[in-house]
């Protein structure tokens, strides 16, 4: 049986791993070749000369990458407080609710994120849904909070809440009522539960719903686009420029690198760290 | 350690709030539809649904439609096919490079979307392959069928090896196995995941923009017009997305339901 | 009010919704006893002890710890300590990081942790090595001592058990049983156990207390539950009885359906114009021969016969149902199924529980 498992497992990732061989990992690989090339060519078979890195320091690009990552780091924060006792309450209290409310995140995951981007236009904009009913009704109105820093980390928080909801209530899940209680009764108090037995417990969940957001979150284009109206240049923004009216592949191909050097970092060092088979639900 | 009364009040308010917060932009999105006016301003003085007599007559909607609509299909297909071998070999088999496998198909569901799309135009380009539909099909897949594997993964881990075991004992191949017993067991989770891999290729917009070449694809083309200025075609073909997805979802849901207690009820009268 | 229990309850109720699961219970334990609650499950022993810890908060009533009142106070602030069913062991810390848990809530300097920590190994006779081993480590009894570990490690003036012997192997389960009995000892420590099963309260215990639908039907020490149960209910949950109506008339007569009762046979309890059950346990039944007459005789027919180890017992059938008789394998009766026997007891052997007229 053990040899069979063997030969069967092999066979049938076989179907998955070509496709993410042929249209992922080799992508990738054009793309640290390209990031390599002189500027503006468009043919791998140039003489490398590393000029794209150089121009990432000296052309300021790395300010837009700092604030990808600082913004991702908030809103990944953010989005750890603000989702903790909701996670908690579907793991813990609700009952049908958590099915309910389980529903309405995934279907809102369906809608394209720029149209729910564009309804947040449509919702803060001057003369927009709040806005223009507070100015009906009271007849002062006030400036809109688009376009800024702060609205572009709260467009960050909105469109990945559910990719720190559900890990978190997954992990949280995983904490024992039994613990919980016996912790309690050996004199703890909330707070210490919280920080010595919870969060402890429930760290893969943590873990991948703060990996998740944060690598999304670095990686996002349409918030700093569609709500902060170019108030900062996110990295992935540049990226697309580049490639764009730019036209300069190499650039745009160093630029991503450092990005997916960062992520893919974070990334595979979160899942190593993670049961997947235990946050998943193996039996055995 | 007991949760008082007036916490579980909290909590459930705080669910519903955030249920409204998801859903408060795609209101503004709905009301904006149905405004007459041409530049939309709250609140809305006269109603009108004369902007979705426009998209269901105009051309270019009906051929973004069919764009996005052929690329969800064949994702769907693919995706669910590969993601129950894949799901197989994720959560069922115990074989050499398992865990390996695990962290490859999770790489692309971390990566940044508008990266992953530039790097496959590059990658097509390369090839001398000119981007189009066909190619964002490709680009859907990278994303979608890990995803769809997780899914249908989740259904693996609940399933019973001896159940296999216990066929294969009776004289059944490999085959036979996978399709009398595994396939059936794991079909709720194909169901799940050929829905999720629909939705998911049907809502993307990050990965059709570099690799859809001349054609577009209903987000693009929202998207499109969103940052060139407002239109009053972007609220209604937007709401008319979402009512689609919606419909399709509460249909699944709807069906799913009636074939519980329809199995319950069966169960009840034996 | 007996102030020199250690713990009182009064009038102790718990609702949930319309269902009630205690009512109105009152109960004291004295300081330095074994005390164990047995009832079947829904018997509302689970729902006690949530509230003697502090996991639940009571309906009515009262709960005190010498001279201070505690069911308002919330689980954490409580001198007293659980050891759960599933154990709660930490799963991330080590068995030493568990054992200090408490000490370590305390702000106790790390070295006096250890050496407490190391003490209450040498104590549940663990290695001292296991002090940086995971749980996941540790076998099933092993666990169960770290448990215990912890729990003494926090001093509590009440240890309570929440069955926690019930997942064990059968040969493991009568060594902790054992062990716990001796550690109770050591320790001098207050223990309140609940089970449901009986033999593990009778080898441990001081005092048992039975519970049955919300209310303690008999508190008392394991003999008396054993010889002199207060009614049917307790007679058969401690184990095979044989329970036989007797009633007496207003002249004091008394009579049975069943039983051919000798001629000034007395019973205690058994009023003039009362009824009860007159119980008699398998072991003291006896197979009538020879010349010895009995208090109490009967017969029937030999329906079963089934060997219990070290016992033999025997189902006879008659008129008022099956009756049970238990026999050393040396004493084993020459006889076949379907065959006639006649059965008897003594006086001396009974035990009456009265029933309310």
């Amino acid at each position: 049986m053990r040899t069979l498992d063997r030969k069967l497992g092999l066979l049938s990732s076989l179907p998955l791993a070509v496709v993410l061989v042929v249209s992922f990992l080799a992508p990738l690989v054009v793309v640290a070749i390209f990031s390599v090339m002189p500027q503006k060519v468009f043919s791998l078979t140039n003489m490398p000369d590393f000029s794209s890195y150089a121009v990432f320091f000296d052309q300021g690009y790395y300010k837009s990458l700092l604030w990808s990552l600082g913004m991702a780091l908030v809103s990944t924060v953010i989005l750890l407080v603000v989702c903790w006792p909701l996670s908690y309450a579907m793991a813990k209290v609700f009952k049908k609710f958590t099915l309910v409310l389980t529903i309405a995140v995934v279907m809102s995951l369906f809608v394209s994120e720029n149209i729910r981007l564009f309804g947040w236009v449509l919702t803060l904009m001057k003369g927009g849904l709040i806005e223009g009913h507070i100015r009906a009704w009271t007849g002062v109105g006030f400036d809109s909070p688009l376009y800024g820093v702060p609205i572009i980390v709260f467009g960050l928080v909105y469109v990945y809440l559910p990719f720190m909801l559900f890990p978190l209530a997954q992990g949280i899940a995983m904490v024992p009522d039994d613990t919980r209680q016996a912790a309690y009764d050996l004199g703890a108090t909330r707070w210490q539960v919280l920080w010595q037995i919870e969060v402890p417990l429930a760290a893969p969940g943590i873990v991948v719903g703060s990996l998740l957001s944060f690598v999304l979150a670095a990686g996002a284009l349409a918030e700093s686009k569609i709500l902060g109206g170019q108030a900062v240049i996110a990295i992935a923004d540049d990226i697309e420029t580049a490639f764009t009216f730019g036209q300069n592949w190499p650039l745009g191909s160093a630029l991503s690198m450092i990005l997916i050097v960062i992520i893919g970092g974070l990334a595979l060092f979160g899942v190593s760290k993670v049961d997947l088979d235990a946050i998943m639900g193996r039996k055995r | 350690m007991p949760t008082s009364r007036s916490t579980r009040i909290v909590l459930y308010v705080y669910g519903i709030l955030v249920i409204a917060f998801l859903y408060l932009p795609l209101v503004s999105v709905a009301f904006a539809s149905v405004s007459r006016a041409r530049y939309l301003s709250f609140p809305i003085k006269r109603y009108s649904t004369k902007w979705y007599g426009e998209a269901v007559e105009s051309s270019t909607v009906s051929e973004l439609l069919t764009t996005s609509l052929t690329v969800a299909v064949l994702v769907t297909v693919i995706s669910v096919v590969v993601a129950f071998f894949g799901a197989l070999a994720f959560a069922r088999y115990q074989w050499r490079y398992r865990t390996t496998f695990q962290k490859l198909i999770l790489l692309p569901i971390f990566f940044p979307q508008t990266v992953l799309g530039l790097a496959l135009l590059m990658w097509f380009n390369s090839l001398g392959i000119i981007p189009s539909w066909k190619t964002a099909v490709v680009a859907h897949l990278v994303w979608i069928a890990p995803i769809a594997t997780l899914i249908v993964s989740i259904r693996a881990y609940s399933f019973d090896p001896a159940l296999e075991e216990a066929a294969r004992d009776m004289g059944a191949g490999t085959w036979t196995i996978l399709r009398e017993i595994t396939l059936p067991l794991l079909m709720p989770g194909m169901v799940s995941a050929a829905l999720f891999a629909f939705l998911l290729s049907w809502g993307n917009f990050p990965l059709s923009l570099f690799t859809t070449g001349a054609d577009s694809t209903l987000p693009e083309w929202l998207y499109a017009k969103m940052v060139s200025g407002y239109s009053p075609l972007v609220p209604t073909l937007g709401v008319m997305s979402v009512v689609g997805s919606f419909l399709l979802i509460l249909t699944a849901l709807a069906v799913a339901w009636l074939l519980r207690t329809n199995r319950e009820a069966r169960a009840a009268q034996n | 009010m007996d102030s020199s229990a250690l713990l009182r309850l009064r009038g102790v109720v718990k609702k949930f919704g319309d269902f009630t699961a205690l009512k109105g219970v009152d109960l004291d334990i004295v300081e330095g006893e074994f005390f164990t609650i047995v009832g079947p499950s829904g018997s509302g022993k689970s729902t006690l002890i949530r509230l003697l810890v502090g996991m639940d908060e009571l309906t009515e009533g009262s709960i005190w710890l010498r001279d201070g009142r505690i069911d308002e106070t919330p689980a954490n602030l409580r001198p007293t300590c659980m050891v759960f069913q599933s154990l709660a062991l930490f799963p991330h810390m080590t068995v030493g990081q568990n054992i200090e848990f408490p000490l370590k809530l305390r702000k106790e300097a790390p070295a006096a942790r250890r050496a407490r920590a190391e003490e209450l190994l040498d104590l549940l006779r663990l290695p001292r090595s296991y002090y940086d081993k995971r749980i996941s480590q540790c076998s099933g009894g092993e666990r169960q001592r770290v448990a215990l570990a912890r729990a003494l490690a926090f001093d509590p003036e009440i240890l309570f058990f929440d069955e926690p012997l019930s997942a064990l192997d059968y040969r493991l389960r009568k060594t902790l049983e054992k062990e716990l009995k001796d550690l109770h000892a050591r320790t001098g420590k207050t223990f309140v156990y609940i089970t449901h099963s009986l033999e593990e309260a009778m080898v441990m215990s001081d005092r048992i207390a039975i519970m049955k639908e919300g209310h303690f039907e008999q508190i008392a020490v394991a003999d008396e539950i054993y010889s002199a149960p207060v009614s049917r209910f307790v007679a058969e949950f401690m184990g095979e009885v044989n329970l036989f109506g007797l009633r007496a008339d207003d002249a004091g007569l008394i009579t049975s359906d069943i039983l051919k009762i000798r001629a000034g046979v007395a019973v205690d309890n058994l009023d003039p114009g009362g009824h009860g059950l007159l119980m008699v346990r398998p072991e003291y039944v006896r197979f009538a021969g020879g010349e010895r007459a009995f208090d109490f005789t009967l017969t029937g027919t030999l329906h079963g016969e089934y060997a219990l180890g070290s016992r033999i017992q025997y189902e006879i059938e008659t008129t008022g149902g099956m009756v049970t008789v238990e026999k050393l394998r040396e004493d084993r009766l020459n006889a076949s199924e379907g065959e006639q026997v006649t059965i008897g007891f003594d006086s001396a052997v009974t035990h009456f529980i009265r029933e309310a007229t």
